[in-house]
């Protein structure tokens, strides 16, 4: 056969559209039907709707601040409001904190000269939600749901990053212990067998003891603690299934490097896996913030954990509902965002792994 | 006439489906006599499996047995419930299904899983009386005896399916339906496993129906064989007149399509077309879109499964005369 | 399967020396050094932190000062608490430890059945409303601010219902003429807890092979067992006491147990879902067992190995909510005492707090381990 008779052969077998094009029309049409399945499961919807939620209440923050919201009253660390109340004096004991003064205190701190039944304006902190302050204000003064938006920002920001960390840790290990075996693979299974036994919360919290944690030393602490733990074992073993399909001996017949076969071929197979144990991580990071800032341990300005944490420390906390305002929004938003998260995570587990879809 | 030991009388099963319902077994009817070994034979999905689940109510919740009997002795199995059931189960019919690999539980020892059924069935006995009889089973199937407190993992492929095998047996069964017993084991396995169940067939005169769409083995072991498809049974009679004067079109094209070692060498014809979608399926012969014979009436009507003489039956409009 | 328990001893012993010695550089690493675990306590007169520096050889290189550390380590010498010194910290450990011990035990058996249990039921009820509902919960539950949640239990049982103590381990007014020292009657409780267990495992293996009589031998064992051991509690006189360290047991573990056992109920149920699709079902049903010993015999048991697998993830939840646990409800524990020292910066009680958690996390983790290769026979043929 001739040169030319080839080269029209060949030429005619080329693929008539860019492959970066083709690629990309495959990955929609994968999207897509994924997101069918992840549809299917309303409580994945659930937690999506959830997220966007709180995504939107972060977006606001910085809109109100610079246009609705003075920022003397309103920012959320060194806001004050100076607001009063009216309160009538009794004699001994008070039932509600917010309606009626002791004699004997208001003697103290107010008027020496106060009589029981008299009514006195006093400034009280925390105050009770109005429509100046649709959820109130802290012990201090500032406003909570200014508190509530703007520490949004840092939690998604906490967790996302601790998420990316780990995912990044954990399939760039689990693919090369899978691919290469030996004494690799049974370092960092031994490594992570001693992350997973020990326990997260114990660690975290002798490191805030001998360290100043910040937000961002928080994020890469869990980043890292989970990326050489469990989520690595989960997707090595899902890499192991990977390494022996054909495709890879293909790609290593083809020439390509050690590097150019895990990262091009072998790495993208474990993305699904590896997507949803982020979901988890993001749950765990926040949960663990809020945990180390209620107690103290870290050195941060403002989060839901903080939040919650003054409002323990002023002994608001024990109050049963009578300051709800203190307690409920934040512990609401870490619930809600943690719940969501692993909702999604849920879901997305339905759609990586087919054996558990009601079909 | 004797009586058969088991008789299907129009058989009617489907599978509800979000896409509508399956007709998966389609007015079967056949009879099993003691001591015969009777093969059924046909393509993947033909329902093979269906009807012997069918046989031992053993059906998944979105199947549904809409018509027929299954006569065994003075009882109709249909309506049993399966509280009731459970004393047909393995005690008077057992089964050794497909891919027998997996059917030994990996966490309990192989001798305790044959215990368990026996003593589900068998009364009481003492530990030493069961240990005893699983050594006599698996001496019958050629197991060493020793091997009854090992786990299955620790068995070879051909060793779990003779172990399988003993399960069935260990009740003393009338029946043993065996489905596809041989599929996943290799030639020279599997030619060992099929002379030990000829062997033992024979010396418990037990009654069984042979499941498989390899029509080599099935001429090996039954005694009389019955061609499926599409739901529906198409053609019974002895081995040597199904191979020899095949009355269905399609029992002559699966012997077409079976090379003979010995005989004249000819070209294999496959059979044109794809077997139908149960969902819809055709109407009245579900042969006739393949069929090389089909007429208007095939279309139309479906043929009744009846005697063309000796106990060779078909359902056919156009039965063929001649042989291969 | 000696064999297993010992290779796998020897994994877990390497394992801890390796979780020292991160210990030890962690030490190292923050401003100070290691020495600063003895002589960083500003009340040690200079004359006095020369003194030690010399005696425990701090000036050392680092290779020595490590051997010295493991040294240490393996004679039970963790230094000695900045907060309330001079008490030696491997004191505070040896007084605390059983409460924790107890707190956890008791809860990890707890949450880990209620889970089986509840996953089990909830496989049989795929769809519906049954599912969404319990996964939500579930979900909730799992994610829910462990502190508040703490206190809300105290909240309702305690103040508003008033069924259960407030706090504490015991009530110090019905301990006023007792004989004996709490820490003893802890001691006793872990005893006839390891005993009980003991026998019933026994129980178990003894009873295996019989069949028919199985149930109803295994039913009156266990019977009789409670029986003796009320019988000799009641007669030991100590009762009174156990009952008393028990009642407050209760809100700590149901705490714990409401928020761990969420993740083993939806695994097991997962877990249950995918071993009925398995082949040897269908063959139990076909030898004509009943469907509750299909399912309880041989889907359940198999099922169940991969939950024991997530149970060492579980313990390590346990530990963590543990410490929670016993901050929110004053149980003078490890958990406890990890907390306090973390807020006090008392180093050398943080490190041996830590350290008391890493080999209990890690004998926990042989307990299971040997567990699972008793239940799957698979394993211990390595």
């Amino acid at each position: 056969m001739n040169q030319s008779t080839c080269q029209e052969i060949s030429d005619k077998s080329l693929p008539t559209e860019p492959l970066w094009r083709i690629r990309l029309r495959l990955m929609w049409r994968g999207l897509g039907r994924n997101w069918a399945f992840f549809v299917e499961n309303r409580i994945g919807l659930v937690g999506l709707g959830i997220i966007l939620f709180f995504f939107l209440l972060m977006i606001a923050h910085p809109i109100l601040m610079s246009t609705v919201w003075d920022p003397v009253v309103y920012d959320p660390v060194i806001g004050y409001d100076e607001i009063t109340i009216d309160v009538t004096v009794v004699d001994g004991q008070i039932t509600d904190s917010l309606q009626e003064i002791n004699i004997d205190v208001a003697k103290i701190d107010y008027d020496p000269a106060a009589q029981v039944g008299d009514v006195l304006t006093i400034l009280a902190q925390p105050a009770p939600p109005s429509r100046a302050h649709l959820l109130g204000t802290d012990p201090l003064g500032r406003d909570v749901l200014s508190q509530l938006m703007y520490s949004t920002a840092s939690e998604f920001t906490l967790g996302i990053m601790a998420a990316l960390v780990t995912v990044f840790i954990a399939t760039t290990i689990g693919a090369v212990s899978a691919y290469y075996g030996g004494l690799i693979d049974t370092f960092f299974m031994r490594l992570a067998d001693l992350i997973i036994i020990l326990p997260f919360l114990p660690i975290l919290i002798v490191l805030g003891a001998l360290f100043d944690l910040e937000l961002i030393h928080l994020a890469l602490l869990i980043g890292v603690l989970g990326g050489f733990g469990g989520t690595t074992l989960i997707i090595k073993a899902q890499a192991l299934t990977v390494k022996v399909k054909p495709f890879i001996e293909a790609a290593r017949i083809a020439g390509g490097s050690d590097w150019h076969v895990i990262f091009t071929h072998l790495v993208p197979n474990l993305m699904p896996l590896a997507f949803l144990y982020m979901m988890f991580t993001v749950t765990g990071a926040i949960f663990s913030e809020a945990v180390l800032s209620f107690f103290g341990l870290l050195d941060i300005n403002m989060s839901w954990g903080i939040m919650i944490q003054l409002a323990q420390n002023q002994g608001y906390l024990l109050s049963g509902t009578r300051y709800w305002w203190l307690l409920m929004p934040s512990g609401l938003a870490i619930c809600l965002l943690c719940t969501a998260f692993y909702l999604v995570g849920r879901a997305l587990d339905e759609v990586v792994n087919p054996r558990l879809r009601q079909r | 006439m004797i009586t058969p030991i088991l008789s299907v009388e129009d058989l009617t099963m489907h599978y509800a489906t979000r896409a509508g319902n399956i007709s998966a077994v389609n007015n079967v009817s056949f009879s099993l006599a003691e001591g015969e070994s009777l093969g059924l034979v046909g393509e993947s999905g033909c329902g093979k499996t269906s009807i012997a689940l069918c046989l031992l109510k053993l059906l998944p919740d979105n199947a549904c047995i809409k018509g027929g009997h299954v006569w065994m002795g003075d009882t109709d199995l249909v309506p049993l419930s399966d509280e009731e059931m459970r004393g047909f189960r393995w005690n008077r019919i057992s089964m050794v299904f497909q891919a027998a690999m997996n059917s030994l539980n990996p966490v309990y020892k192989v001798g305790d899983q044959i215990v368990e059924a026996m003593q589900e069935h068998l009364g009481v006995m003492t530990g030493q009386q069961a240990r005893d009889r699983v050594a006599e089973l698996f001496k019958l199937v050629g197991i060493d005896p020793a091997m009854m407190d090992r786990y299955p993992h620790e068995f070879s492929g051909g060793m779990r399916q003779r172990a399988v095998i003993a399960m069935a047996l260990s009740c003393n069964p009338e029946v043993i339906i065996a489905d596809e017993p041989t599929t996943a084991l290799d030639v020279i396995v599997q030619d060992r496993v099929l002379r030990k169940l000829e062997e033992i067939q024979e010396a418990l005169n037990m009654a069984m129906i042979y499941i498989s769409h390899d029509i080599a083995v099935i001429a090996e072991v039954s005694d009389r064989i019955g061609v499926m498809y599409a739901g529906r049974m198409a053609e019974i009679a002895t081995s040597v007149e199904i191979f020899e004067r095949p009355l269905h079109p399609y029992s002559h094209a699966l012997m077409g399509a079976f090379p003979s070692i010995r005989g004249k060498k000819r070209e294999l014809v496959p059979l044109p077309g794809e077997p139908p979608d149960l969902l819809h399926p055709p109407s009245g012969c579900r042969f006739h879109p393949r069929c090389p014979c089909a007429t208007e009436i095939c279309r139309q009507k479906t043929p009744p499964f009846k005697d063309h003489g000796g106990g060779h039956l078909a359902a056919c409009w156009h039965p063929l005369e001649v042989g291969p | 399967m000696t064999g297993f328990i010992l290779r796998r001893t020897a994994q877990i012993v390497l394992t801890l020396v390796v979780f020292q010695t991160l210990l030890f550089f962690l030490l190292q690493a923050q401003p100070g050094g290691i020495q600063y675990q003895f002589i960083g306590n500003p009340d040690i007169p200079p004359e006095a932190q020369q003194l030690i520096i010399e005696r425990l050889g701090l000036d050392q290189p680092l290779e020595k000062q490590y051997l010295n550390y493991l040294k240490n380590f393996l004679t039970g010498n963790l230094g000695f608490s900045f907060v309330h010194y001079p008490r030696p910290v491997m004191d505070i450990i040896a007084e605390r430890a059983p409460r924790t011990i107890l707190l956890f035990l008791t809860a990890t058996v707890v949450s880990f059945y209620t889970g089986f249990f509840l996953g089990r039921i909830l496989a049989w009820q795929r769809g519906g409303l049954v599912e969404y509902g319990v996964t939500l919960g579930g979900s909730f539950l799992y994610t829910v601010f462990t502190p508040w949640f703490g206190l809300v239990m105290i909240w309702i049982f305690a103040f508003k219902l008033d069924w259960l103590p407030v706090g504490k381990f015991l009530n110090p007014l019905k301990w006023q003429d007792a004989p004996v020292r709490a820490n003893v009657v802890f001691g006793h409780m872990l005893l006839t807890a390891l005993v009980l267990s003991l026998l019933l495992f026994i129980l178990y293996l003894v009873t295996h092979k019989i069949g028919q009589w199985k149930d109803p031998i295994r039913r009156v064992g266990i019977t009789g067992f409670l029986l003796v051991t009320v019988g000799v509690w009641a007669a030991s006189g100590l009762g009174g006491y156990a009952l008393d360290i028990a009642g407050h047991l209760v809100l700590p573990t149901l705490t714990i147990t409401l928020t761990a056992f969420a993740s083993t109920m939806l695994l097991t149920r997962n877990s249950m879902l995918e071993t009925l699709r398995e082949d040897y079902i269908l063959t139990a049903r076909a030898k004509g067992l009943s469907e509750r010993v299909v399912r309880d015999r041989h889907a359940a048991r198999n099922a169940l190995l991969p939950v024991v697998t997530s149970l060492v993830l579980n313990l390590a939840a346990v530990i963590s909510g543990g410490i929670i646990t016993e901050t929110i409800f004053s149980w003078p524990g490890m958990g406890l005492t990890l907390l306090q020292a973390a807020q006090q910066k008392d180093i050398p009680l943080a490190m041996g707090a830590l350290t008391f958690v890493g080999v209990l996390a890690l004998i926990a983790h042989l307990v299971v381990d040997v567990l699972y290769a008793f239940l799957d026979p698979r394993i211990r043929y390595h």
